[in-house]
């Protein structure tokens, strides 16, 4: 009983890191139908912001965290206006925008290494509540761990709000459905693209301050993040929100648990394994429609 | 006096010429029926009109502006709007949004911070009661009849207040019910003063919907004029007969 609390808390922590890197992956892909691969890298920007500004730039560290979420934001908002939305003008394939955004990533990924080498950076947690241990039942977890669920719950409700509710979200799921349509009726589509790319970024930039503070900073930690969030999505539900928070859960939980009955080496291959089951039996994710 | 002309418009595809130097008008307060056999060009014009794909010679003359091409996020500024043959709603939102989203034109950020004001939702309702879907105004549009969504389609055009609708095929498919009320619609639009293009193989309805006709075939304009004297014509008779 002690380790079953202990894997479903770290199922929780999984889980939440999943699903802030997977919102906005689903949102980009909602939008413009492709699998955008440098996603993972933008989030790694957001931890080594803080790495820059808190530690190295001695800023305060909530001003730090606000500024390294915002310029994830912006930097997934610029690359969209540079890279992708000339390629979508030139109605460019959506495995064409694949191959480019896997470009970006290593790009990203070796822009990150050059500036703060390719070495594991530690962000120091200056608040207490982070490093505090709580005891829930016979498992422990972190008040770092904590805030990661907490903004997991929050950022998927407040998200969830704004797409069923504003004008904004009806705005943001007509032109996933349709593109082209959205355009011709006056839906400021590339406005609308450009508004839901910087808000996924800027989550992902967020998860990506939470895991290095959690577990540290390395240039290539946005291809595993990366890699954990397209397996949510596509088990979830691609382009589906609910889909992404679900997925992202669900495999938090299939990997923690899995390795209560094999060794901790096959975690990654325990997810992998999830995502092949999915691809063969129900490719549409869990929330989809079969079309 | 047209509010819409094309004047030798032209698109090719390859080596196929899909519109070939195309001059034609759309005027206020008439239906104008485009017709002609499958692949004579009717849908590409279209397109070429709604910005779907750029003309590749030629001009067409909108609200007094000669423009080389139109495109697609200008369409709504002109007063422009279609529907589709094969109908594109916006299948995960329900009825209603279909018609919200289109009822105002505004910016992300007003978007992200406001709703839908009681004169949207009012206009939403009068539209959806037009063509008899406000019953259904919370079903996904996914979860439509096919007829249910073409009525659908056609109340988002009605939504963006438009001064020029192209309607691509609205019959096709339809229960004679139905056909009753698109015809009722049409007649309608005219008499605000609208200008239609109508696209459509039954002449039946061209003959009883039409003021004017225009006959495509190859891409070119093979005749134009009244529907009763166009469609007695014989160039007409075997360009649909050799179909």
């Amino acid at each position: 009983m002690e380790i079953f609390t202990q894997l479903a808390l770290n199922s929780l922590i999984a889980g939440a890191t999943y699903s802030l890197v997977a919102l906005g992956f689903n949102l980009v892909f909602g939008t413009t139908r492709f699998l955008n691969m440098g996603h993972g890298a933008v989030a790694s920007v957001g931890g080594y912001m803080v790495l820059a500004l808190a530690r190295n730039g001695h800023l305060p560290f909530t001003v730090s965290v606000f500024l390294a979420v915002l310029a994830a934001g912006l930097l997934g908002w610029l690359i969209d206006r540079l890279v992708y939305a000339p390629l979508r003008t030139r109605r460019a394939s959506s495995s064409v925008l694949v191959i480019t955004s896997l470009g970006v990533l290593i790009v990203l990924q070796s822009l990150l290494a050059i500036i703060f080498t390719s070495q594991f950076w530690t962000l120091a947690a200056p608040s207490v509540w982070f490093a505090t241990v709580f005891s829930i039942g016979s498992g422990n977890i972190t008040g770092l761990q904590l805030t990661l669920i907490l903004a997991s719950v929050l950022i998927f409700s407040g998200g969830w709000l704004v797409l069923r509710f504003s004008d904004f979200g009806k705005q943001v799921r007509a032109v996933g459905d349709d593109e082209e349509v959205a355009r011709i009726i006056g839906v400021p589509s590339e406005r609308v693209i450009g508004g839901t790319v910087f808000w996924g970024s800027a989550v992902a930039g967020l998860a990506g301050v939470l895991v290095g503070l959690d577990t540290g900073v390395y240039p290539t930690m946005g291809l595993l993040l990366l890699l954990s969030a397209a397996t949510a999505s596509i088990i979830g539900g691609l382009g589906s929100v609910t889909g992404a928070l679900l997925g992202a859960y669900l495999l938090g939980f299939v990997e923690n648990f899995g390795i209560w009955f094999i060794p901790s080496g096959w975690k990654t291959a325990i997810s992998f394994g999830v995502l092949v089951i999915f691809l063969l039996f129900r490719p549409h994710g869990i929330l989809n429609k079969e079309k | 006096m047209a509010i819409l002309q094309t004047h030798n418009l032209s698109k090719h595809f390859g080596g196929v010429h899909a519109l070939d130097r195309l001059s034609i008008q759309l005027k206020p307060g008439q239906i104008t029926g485009i017709i002609g056999p499958n692949g004579s060009g009717k849908s590409t014009l279209v397109n070429v009109l709604t910005g779907i794909y750029p003309s590749d010679s030629g001009a067409v003359i909108l609200g007094g502006e000669q423009l080389k091409t139109i495109r697609s996020p200008e369409v709504r500024d002109y007063g422009l709007t279609r529907t589709f043959q094969e109908v594109r709603l916006f299948e995960q939102i329900p009825a209603l949004d279909n018609i919200l989203v289109a009822l105002t034109e505004r910016g992300v950020f007003r978007a992200l911070f406001e709703r839908h004001k009681i004169l949207h939702q009012t206009r939403a309702r009068e539209i959806l009661e037009r063509v008899g879907l406000w019953e259904k105004r919370r079903a996904l549009a996914r979860e439509l009849s096919y007829g249910q969504r073409k009525l659908l389609e056609i109340g988002r055009a009605l939504a963006m207040d438009p001064k020029i609708i192209l309607f691509d095929e609205p019959y096709a498919g339809l229960f004679p019910e139905m056909m009753k009320q698109v015809n009722g619609i049409l007649r309608e639009l005219r008499t605000q003063g609208l200008a239609i293009a109508l696209i459509e193989h039954n002449m039946d309805l061209i003959r009883e919907l039409a003021d004017h006709v225009i006959v495509l075939d190859g891409g070119e304009l093979l005749a134009e004029g009244p529907p009763a004297e166009v469609l007695a014509r014989r160039e007409v008779i075997e360009a649909y007969l050799g179909e």
